[in-house]
């Protein structure tokens, strides 16, 4: 499933998608393609992507502050200037935690290869996300400590969220992601209360 | 507990080369400060398991004080309304020193000198492993003493032996506070000192009369075998003479205190002449008599046979002095007598334990009683071993012997000087050659001379709360690490702290229960107070003493 293309970055792992609308491509994406949390595709070229991670959702709306009387009322603008219309759209912030290869090998962590402007961003279909989390039988979340280093808001919730798919998806290591998924709970639901490490 | 599953991982290194410290869930509640966990290494081409123990514990996750300020509501259940929803958040940062692997060869630990690396699994040592290696000797086996068990693990799991062939060569003490379980170490000690795996001649100086229930030993059981049945002696104060010629100038002196300087040159002069006296007319310079002395005192005094001056008598009121107070101190001692005093042979002999109990003895005749069977012992063990008394002889003692000293500190004290301490130096520092060994018990280390307690390579270590106590056993037991000392406070009744010669690393112990009754129990006051009442013709409760005032009314309803 489609869920949008870049439209610009931040940094070099920090994109920003625009998820496509309604009247834009034949099948929509649903919301739950581009939740917080989602593991997405980013086209490099026909067998290459980076694996990307829905970290943030902005709404864009440039008509907001606008709030003086319109000459044209909307149904004109509908004729007259469709454009105006399609301004709204909704900015999902995407970072990428790992690329594939085009001989299938998957890199966990900060990519080597950047994404183009327009690049298509597609949901990950569960069988690649537990590729991507498996060397051999080993569970692997080497991005994880990338992310925590940035030090935002969102990662421990991120994070979390992860651990809680990773579950359903790898049961065979659920031992391991429970020890995890403690840990960042502590660190997200306690700490931040005045708990000790 | 399974002992092939880690129960911990390493973290990092503790405050000094040998500590190191760990992280571990302990669901189980195992890890208690003293016990032992094992890291596998590879020391010089050998995987070997390396022994550390525990010595510190501190919970790793702190909720924070708000969850905690309710104490009707789990705070696990307050970290679930935020959404924490983890089980077990438990974990401990625990701190091990280490003690190395075992050497079957060298029969000791060695020390790698290389903690282990971090995130190394660590496991629960298993019990036969501890009972291998931390102890010398195997119970039962001839030589062992089997005290306890080790206290971190369940009761009698970790059987715990001393080797007794270092207890009875290079001396033992067993410091404790009142109550806190030394009589009763000792009467174990005692107990496996009698048992027929070890068969030892064995005194013991009891000033409190709380040994004596150490008779029945005799024909019990534990103790009997084929060939073999301990002999226990009671001696009471009545039962054990001091021979006054025994008495060297300096216990004389010291019987009779605060001497002038007249006195003691009169009374150094009179000793040395009866001594001489007695060695050329009965062969021997200890068979005077106390009468002897006193005639010899009075001829001073009067000047008629003097050495070197004119007839006077200038000393004669000197003398009468000496003679009324050595009438008063050694005549009406019944410790003292003239010709008598208990053979070496009855009091030690393979098999016996001699029970010297002093309780109605003025303490002053105590330390001189101890002073004299010391160096009675110490000078029957040296000539017996240098071949210069044989058979018949009463100085023969053809054997080892041990002579444990309740309230040590009365014999060796710190701050006084007192006839004993210095006999009970030399036998501490020179009775190991020839097989005579001492073993001090004190309830006041601080009071106790340190070099004295230095000497004593094993200890047993019960609860000590003073802290100068502390500080002196700090200062005199070099084997017992600063963390096992910290321990001391809160030992409590039967818990001992094992150090020295006789194990192969300072141990945690429960103590085993005695197979005799104890006989040191404090009197219940309370109970004895209220049997008083229920006797005949006492006052009974409720009958109103005379003259009080109402307000006491109400006690007595």
């Amino acid at each position: 499933m489609i869920v949008g293309k870049i439209i610009q970055s931040n940094a070099h792992n920090d994109y920003v998608c625009q998820v496509y609308q309604r009247d834009e491509v034949e099948n929509p994406p649903a919301r739950e393609d581009y939740a917080f949390g989602r593991f997405v595709r980013i086209r490099l070229d026909d067998d290459r992507a980076l694996v990307g991670l829905v970290y943030d959702t902005r709404l864009f709306n440039p008509e907001f502050g606008r709030l003086g009387p319109r000459l044209s009322p909307q149904e004109d603008l509908q004729v007259f200037a469709p454009d105006y219309l399609r301004e709204k759209a909704t900015l999902i912030g995407i970072a990428a935690v790992g690329s594939i290869e085009s001989d299938g090998t998957i890199r966990q962590g900060m990519p080597e290869l950047a994404a183009d402007t327009d690049a298509l961003v597609e949901r990950m279909p569960d069988e690649d996300i537990r590729a991507f989390h498996l060397e051999g039988e080993a569970l692997r979340l080497a991005y994880a400590p990338g992310l925590l280093a940035s030090e935002s808001p969102h990662v421990l919730p991120l994070i979390l969220n992860v651990l809680a798919r990773l579950a359903v998806l790898l049961p065979e290591q659920a031992a391991m992601l429970a020890l995890l998924e403690d840990d960042v709970q502590w660190k997200a639901a306690v700490a931040p209360l005045g708990g000790e490490r | 507990m399974n002992a092939e599953r880690p129960i911990g991982l390493t973290k990092g290194p503790g405050e000094t080369q040998h500590e190191f410290t760990f992280v571990s869930p302990d669901r189980e509640d195992v890890l208690k400060v003293g016990e032992f966990v094992l890291h596998r290494a590879e020391i010089d081409g050998q995987e070997r398991q390396v022994l550390s123990r525990v010595t510190a514990r501190a919970p790793l996750r702190l909720y924070p004080d708000g969850f905690l300020a309710a104490p009707e509501i789990d705070p696990n259940d307050v970290a679930a309304v935020f959404g924490y929803g983890g089980t077990s958040h438990e974990r401990f940062e625990l701190t091990a020193a280490v003690i190395g692997y075992y050497d079957e060869r060298l029969g000791d630990f060695i020390n790698p000198r290389i903690p282990p690396r971090a995130g190394r699994p660590l496991y629960l040592a298993p019990d036969d492993l501890l009972s291998a290696v931390l102890s010398k000797a195997t119970a039962g086996e001839q030589g062992a003493a089997h005290i306890g068990s080790l206290l971190s693990r369940e009761r009698g799991r970790v059987p715990l032996a001393l080797d007794l062939r270092a207890v009875t060569s290079t001396h033992m003490a067993i410091i404790a506070n009142t109550g806190a379980g030394k009589s009763y170490l000792a009467a174990v000690l005692l107990e496996e000192l009698m048992k027929p795996n070890n068969r030892a001649a064995v005194l013991i100086v009891d000033p409190h009369g709380e040994y004596g229930t150490l008779a029945e030993m005799m024909g019990h059981e534990a103790f009997v075998e084929a060939d073999y049945s301990p002999d226990v002696r009671v001696f009471r104060p009545g039962d054990v003479k001091v021979r006054t010629a025994g008495l060297t100038i300096g216990d004389l002196s010291y019987l009779l205190p605060n001497l002038s300087e007249r006195m003691e040159y009169l009374l150094r002069r009179a000793h040395r002449d009866v001594t001489r006296d007695s060695l050329q007319e009965k062969g021997k310079p200890d068979r005077w008599t106390v009468a002897e002395l006193q005639i010899r005192l009075r001829q001073l005094g009067e000047g008629g046979d003097s050495e070197d001056e004119a007839p006077d008598d200038r000393y004669a009121g000197t003398a009468d002095a000496l003679i009324w107070r050595l009438e008063s101190v050694i005549k009406g001692a019944a410790i003292f007598d003239d010709f008598e005093h208990l053979d070496l042979a009855e009091l030690f002999r393979p098999g016996r334990c001699s029970v010297l109990q002093l309780d109605e003895v003025d303490s002053r005749q105590q330390q001189i009683m101890v002073a004299t069977l010391l160096r009675r012992a110490f000078r029957a063990r040296t000539q017996t071993e240098k071949g210069a008394v044989g058979e018949g002889d009463e100085l023969y003692l053809p054997y080892p012997v041990f002579i444990l000293i309740e309230e040590a500190h009365h014999f060796a004290p710190a701050a006084a000087d007192v006839v004993s301490t210095q006999v009970l130096k030399q036998v501490l520092s020179e009775g190991r050659k020839f097989g005579l060994a001492v073993g001090l018990i004190s309830q006041r280390p601080g009071r106790l001379d340190p070099d004295a307690l230095s000497q004593c390579n094993t200890q047993f270590l019960l609860r000590i709360v003073n802290p100068i106590d502390q500080a002196r056993v700090a200062e005199s037991v070099e084997t017992v690490g600063r963390e096992l000392l910290r321990e001391l406070p809160a030992l409590t009744k039967g818990q001992v702290i094992v150090a020295g010669e006789a194990v192969n690393t300072p141990v945690l112990c429960r103590v085993r229960s005695r197979h005799t009754p104890h006989g040191a129990e404090s009197p219940d006051a309370p109970a004895l107070w209220h049997r008083w009442f229920s006797g005949s013709g006492k006052r009974r409760k409720g009958a109103r003493p005379a003259g009080r005032y109402d307000d006491e009314e109400k006690l007595y309803k």
